[in-house]
């Protein structure tokens, strides 16, 4: 339990990962009307055995709760993949899981 | 430790220690990018001045979006590629991410986005080959989803 759900699941070479962070991605605009400071993830990057496999800058416009997927090559079962966000305040939050 | 095997092994450390830090961040080398107004400002900021050619480049996205607070769109190229930018017309600013894809990396992402009203999605690619591919998707958006 934590900040991401994550699923990595390998199918022939290629590993699928389906990530969904918890954030709430206020926008300017959003943040504006209620009177708080905007904030949303900047940066996301996931790395499998020290290498960096899916880099991402990435602007208000991502949904709230943001959910994405990415592919790669070149990892195995049981591997570790790790995750990073940061937003704009400059909070950041690391999860991994391994790859089924 | 081995004096010496400590020095070889932080030799290997330094070695590795470039390529995980490979990862470019777009808000910090390209900051025009992500205040521009247009899809057309956007895409000078972060290329140049760039003509890209209208194929190879798969954006799928709702025809009607029923929640403009989370549109999955995604992005699909067998182009050999270092990086992969969206845009959309509908909200204040234009860009929504930019990809700098990794080696092995697959150019099949998938990201829920916000979509102010109807517009359209731009997703640039730019080609390991020093070229540029586009491809877009307009879509209707039913309810938007900027205002929360």
């Amino acid at each position: 339990m934590g900040n991401m759900k994550i699923k990595a699941k390998l199918k022939g070479d290629v590993v699928q990962v389906k990530v969904m962070a918890k954030h709430d991605m206020l926008t300017y605009d959003q943040a504006k009307k209620k009177g708080i400071d905007a904030n949303f993830i900047t940066h996301i990057s996931a790395s499998v055995n020290n290498k960096v496999v899916y880099d991402v800058s990435t602007s208000q416009f991502w949904s709230k709760n943001p959910q994405f997927k990415f592919s790669f090559k070149g990892a195995a079962k049981g591997d570790e993949v790790s995750i990073t966000w940061t937003d704009l305040k400059g909070n950041t939050v690391t999860e991994s899981k391994k790859i089924k | 430790m081995d004096r010496r095997k400590f020095m070889s092994l932080s030799m290997v450390a330094v070695a590795v220690l470039p390529a995980s830090l490979s990862a470019i961040d777009f808000r910090a080398t390209k900051p025009d990018t992500w205040t521009a107004h247009t899809v057309a400002d956007a895409i000078k900021a972060l290329y140049g001045d760039i003509k890209p050619e209208e194929k190879g480049v798969k954006v799928k996205a709702p025809k009607v979006a029923s929640n403009g607070g989370a549109i999955p769109v995604t992005v699909k190229s067998d182009i050999d590629a270092k990086t992969v930018a969206i845009f959309q017309d509908a909200n204040p600013e234009a860009t929504v991410c930019v990809f700098d894809v990794q080696e092995g990396g697959i150019v099949d992402y998938m990201a829920k986005i916000k979509m102010k009203k109807s517009g359209k999605i731009t997703a640039i690619v730019e080609g390991t080959d020093g070229k540029f591919y586009a491809g877009t998707q307009s879509l209707e958006v039913a309810l938007g989803g900027c205002e929360g």
